[in-house]
């Protein structure tokens, strides 16, 4: 019986070989392709039912989670009642449930820990950490640091930072210099959130550029990390030779007001970069630095048009009100748009006596479009 | 008891901000989104309005200035909680007549006491309404 | 696909045909089927590491922060009255801390615009531009007096007869420094700002070279940046026609019901998850749609913005905003998300989607001809050698030679040179090959999302992977056909060069364009 199932192929064999190649080829392609569409169909209903069987694990369990953190955490009667954290204890054989031993349960658990965490800080946030720890759950998080796929490490990383578990110099070093940029972003993250001697230390050693959207994770974690130093950022300004990280500062040092780094913000006005420049003005603009005011003026000569009308908005957030003149006169007699709608913005923002006569003399003597632009300006409903 | 609104469209948040203020007596009615709230603001009168800016068909602020423009609901306190944290936004919360900000991440008991506050603000302050009428 | 069986079958029946031109049509064909398999292939690829990339991003992150660059959100409106309303409501209700959200009424005989000044408490302003790019007269613009409201601005201006000098005026009005572009009548996600503004933000400024010692004159190293500014970003697109939606709100997805709104459905899922997204992850994506895309308006007004004569201004704005990249010698890149983030009404008669489907094909014959300095031009690198040539052959000219190729397929029948069984061992070839193509794209979309909730309207939609080739694929062909006719008509001059080109040469048909 096998021999005659052989015979048969090696006449079907014996038939294909005696047609031409070109058919030969295309009876293979059909093959493949019915092989592959059927395939294809059946990873569709796979991956179907698989996500059907997570949606039903998520119905069941996801209550019983949130039953057990409000329960536990939000409902806790030990809350709001000044009692030290180390003394308020969870309910024991709510925690022990064998429920909470399935790995894909843990993993829920963690996430909706994070959510909530991501909701309230306080007290509220300081048990929400601590029945992470309870539970045993940083150690399945750092059971994924261990593993190769750099996806999964960022999850990791990502957990414990959210918790707010430090990590050690000796895992998370290394990840911060990852060829990975996803990876090298988070770990940086956790760094400066974690790290507790010196969190800036990044600053004077990257070299590798931080994105817009690293600078906007970074920013975050600045601001709302609670017991960091903040820097004097002056210091990178003058000295960091990585300007992505230069502008970062200047936007951490207009957020955090420091003045004393005016004189190294004032040293970029003499960069090459004009970008950089404009960056530079705008920071000196928002920490209202008068002593800049004249230089600024000096140089606006010299300066491409989005310097220029970065330093017109600088002079409105001054308002110092030394140089009003200048910015009526380039109001007047500017041929650009743009420059004269920022002149007349900022002259409008001084918002001071001679500010207001000046605007009425400059309705009546001016032309239409300029007359237009003020009441633009002037209306409250207009933003820009 | 005081009533208390929360409009929320966080399925996690909304829950969890219902059992807190509940835990401390309040009644508390939930709405989702946009759509829900200004339908449950139309049929009942509520003591204090606890709300998220960015949620499906109508955002926050748009709760605010409904509540403020409309005579007989004026008095209603609002808390306005959202993730927002620039500038433009929370003065525009304000401006708009919103009585107090949270930033998310929020502090339960920060909650509780500014609802506390702004329920004894108005109990103080009701009388003067009555006497201007 | 069938040119294979021309080029293998000459044997047979060659005799009066050139072998010089049977070669051509073999090459094309196998270079087509080549293209499509390399495309599931990066697109699988580009999917997957969008889906690794994104998994733990927080994207809560840009919500909350000041730094968040701002986005003017860009929406012609022509008569629509019916929906305006809960539409422009739901614009507003974007997930993102900094957007306005421009309404251009672009010349509506309806109630479109009272409709708007009533609802959101409108007056007219005076309001201050530049205009930077052409476009009809701005009758007034309007801002509401309720602050809720003051993401919003409505425009009126005179119709002007496309939506690229709608668009055009919205980008005149804007002030922040990204556009998005969508229609009033589509249905957006409201994560679509965070999603689309993503990829902007994770400009790969890769490598930095510093260049000898401090400057003497500011102190600092120079450097060489390896800058990819990314110009645009887009997303897939899907048909609203039978989901269910409340106020401009989507609230549960469905593939459509009807035959031909439902043929488009799978014809987008395979052209951006397959198409776009395969040509993503080598930089090549060649258009990004006018339902949903976000650009960066420096670039895009420099590059001059739509052209309102334009029949596909979408992909003529990309091309020429690519082509100003180029030319200032810039790294830039255009990238894709393949997540569905706007729904948007198919046409559900033959009428309006043929007439939908013929200003397609005018659009890209348009395009090819007035940038057609671009193809095959080294200097625009992967725009002059990939992006071009690919639609010029491929886009462009397989419905004309395939439906060259149907007349001799037919002339052959007539005169009995066919030999039946290979025939229709190759046609097979073609018909598999492209229902496969067709799965994998349907397999691929399951990856990032489950967008249909039942078992039955998934594997429905795959079904009509089955009848494609035989019903809706005909049509198109057609309708882009008769689209180069209008284009012939309409532009002689430009016309004649082309056609000695591209046309002269191949007669056959070759392969099923969209298999």
């Amino acid at each position: 019986m096998w021999k005659d199932l052989i015979d048969l192929l090696f006449q079907a064999y014996e038939q294909f070989s005696l047609l031409p190649l070109f058919i030969e080829i295309a009876l293979a392609f059909i093959f493949i392709a019915i092989l592959s569409t059927l395939v294809a169909y059946s990873a569709i209903l796979y991956k179907r039912y698989r996500a059907y069987i997570y949606d039903k694990r998520m119905a069941y369990i996801s209550p019983k989670i949130e039953d057990m953190i409000t329960d536990q955490v939000l409902l806790n009667p030990n809350l709001g009642m000044d009692i030290p954290l180390e003394n308020i204890e969870f309910d024991e054989q709510t925690l022990s449930d064998k429920m909470y031993r399935k790995p894909f349960v843990r993993q829920m658990l963690i996430d909706t820990l994070i959510s909530y965490r991501k909701n309230f800080r306080g007290e509220v946030g300081d048990l929400l950490r601590k029945l992470y720890i309870d539970m045993g759950l940083e150690k399945d998080s750092f059971g994924k640091m261990k593993t190769l796929r750099w996806e999964r490490k960022i999850k990791a990383v990502v957990e414990l930072t959210q918790m707010d578990i430090s990590i050690s110099d000796v895992t998370i070093l290394p990840l911060t210099n990852s060829s990975n940029p996803a990876l090298r972003a988070a770990a940086r993250n956790a760094y400066i959130q974690l790290s507790k001697n010196e969190p800036f230390k990044f600053f004077d050693i990257a070299t590798e550029p931080l994105l817009p959207w690293d600078q906007l994770e970074m920013f975050k974690i600045i601001t709302t990390t609670k017991d960091i130093a903040i820097p004097n950022f002056s210091r990178w300004v003058s000295y960091s030779t990585n300007k992505s990280i230069v502008s970062f500062c200047l936007k951490l040092i207009a957020h955090y007001d420091q003045q004393s780094a005016i004189p190294a913000v004032m040293d970029l006005l003499a960069n090459k970069d004009h970008y950089f420049r404009a960056d530079a003005i705008n920071c000196l603009g928002k920490l209202s630095a008068e002593v800049a005011e004249d230089k600024l003026v000096k140089i606006y000569n010299n300066q491409p048009l989005n310097c220029q009308i970065e330093i017109l908005q600088a002079l409105g957030r001054i308002a110092s009100g030394k140089h009003l003149e200048f910015l009526k006169s380039e109001f007047l007699y500017s041929s650009n748009f743009d420059i004269r709608m920022n002149a007349a913005r900022s002259i409008i923002k001084h918002n001071t006596q001679n500010s207001r006569l000046m605007v009425e003399e400059l309705m009546e003597v001016t032309d239409d479009e300029n007359q237009l632009i003020i009441k633009h300006c002037l209306n409250p409903l207009i933003k820009y | 008891m005081a009533s208390i609104l929360v409009i929320e469209d966080d399925d996690i948040m909304l829950k969890a901000v219902r059992n807190i203020l509940g835990k401390d007596g309040y009644t508390i009615l939930t709405a989702k989104d946009g759509k829900e709230a200004f339908d449950k603001l139309e049929n009942e009168t509520y003591d204090v309005v606890v709300t998220d800016l960015m949620m499906p068909y109508a955002n926050g602020l748009e709760v605010v200035s409904r509540l403020r423009s409309d005579e007989t609901k004026r008095h209603i306190g609002i808390i306005v909680i959202s993730s927002v944290g620039n500038e433009e936004t929370i003065t525009e919360a304000f401006r708009l007549g919103a009585d107090d900000y949270l930033k998310k991440p929020i502090m339960a008991g920060e909650l509780l006491i500014r609802i506390r506050k702004l329920l004894s603000n108005k109990n103080s302050s009701s009388q003067l309404v009555t006497r201007k009428k | 696909m069938r040119a294979i069986i021309e080029f293998f079958s000459k044997g047979v029946f060659w005799d009066n045909l050139g072998s010089y031109y049977q070669s051509a049509v073999f090459v094309y064909g196998t270079t087509l089927l080549v293209a499509y398999a390399s495309l599931a292939i990066m697109s699988l690829i580009s999917i997957r590491r969008y889906m690794k990339k994104n998994a733990s991003v927080d994207y809560n992150v840009i919500v909350e922060s000041p730094l968040a660059p701002g986005i003017s959100v860009i929406a012609p409106a022509y008569n629509e009255g019916v929906t305006i309303i809960s539409n422009v409501r739901s614009l507003l209700t974007f997930n993102y801390p900094k957007f306005e959200v421009i309404i251009i009424n672009d010349g509506s005989t309806d109630d479109t615009l009272e409709k708007l000044i009533n609802e959101f408490e409108l007056v007219h302003v005076d309001y201050a531009f530049k205009e930077k790019l052409n476009c009809e007269p701005i009758k007034r613009i309007f801002k509401s007096t309720n602050r809720a409201y003051d993401k919003l601005i409505v425009i009126d201006k005179i119709n002007g007869k496309s939506k690229a000098d709608a668009s055009n005026a919205g980008i005149n009005i804007s002030s922040y420094e990204y556009f998005l572009c969508t229609d009033v009548d589509c249905i957006l996600e409201k994560d679509t700002l965070i999603k689309l503004i993503k990829p902007f933000m994770d400009e790969e400024m890769s490598k930095i070279k510093e260049i000898g010692t401090p400057c003497t004159e500011c102190g600092y190293v120079h450097v060489k940046e390896d800058f990819r500014k990314v110009i645009a970003t887009g997303a897939t697109l899907r048909m609203v026609n039978s989901c269910d939606v409340d106020e401009g709100l989507m609230i549960r997805v469905r593939p459509p019901v009807k035959f031909l709104p439902r043929f488009q459905e799978m014809e987008y899922i395979r052209a951006f998850v397959l198409g776009k997204m395969g040509w993503d992850l080598i930089n090549a994506v060649p258009n990004v749609s006018g339902g949903l895309g976000m650009f960066d308006k420096e670039v895009a007004v420099k590059a001059g913005g739509y052209d309102s004569k334009s029949f596909g201004e979408d992909m003529d704005l990309i091309t020429r905003m690519c082509c100003l990249m180029k030319d200032n010698k810039r790294k830039y890149s255009v990238k894709y998300v393949p997540i569905t983030l706007c729904w948007t009404e198919g046409p559900t008669t033959l009428k309006v989607f043929g007439r939908q489907r013929s200003r397609w094909g005018r659009g890209i014959a348009q395009i090819m001809s007035i940038h057609r300095k671009v193809i095959f031009n080294p200097r625009y690198g992967r725009l002059g050698l990939i992006v071009f040539p690919y639609n010029f052959l491929f886009e462009l000219c397989a419905p004309v030679i395939e439906f060259t190729g149907i007349l001799f397929y037919i002339y052959l029948i007539l005169t009995g040179q066919i030999n039946w069984p290979f025939a229709i061992i190759l046609l097979t070839f073609v018909y598999t090959y492209s229902v496969m193509i067709t799965t994998l794209a349907l397999l691929w979309d399951q990856i990032t999302f489950k967008y249909y909730k039942t078992w039955g309207e998934t594997i429905g939609l795959c079904l009509m992977a089955f009848i494609e080739p035989f019903v809706y694929h005909p049509l198109i062909m057609f309708f882009a056909i008769k689209g180069y006719f209008n284009f012939v008509t309409g532009r002689k001059h430009v016309w004649g060069n082309m056609q000695r080109q591209g046309f002269g040469g191949q007669k056959r048909k070759s392969a099923v364009k969209a298999g």
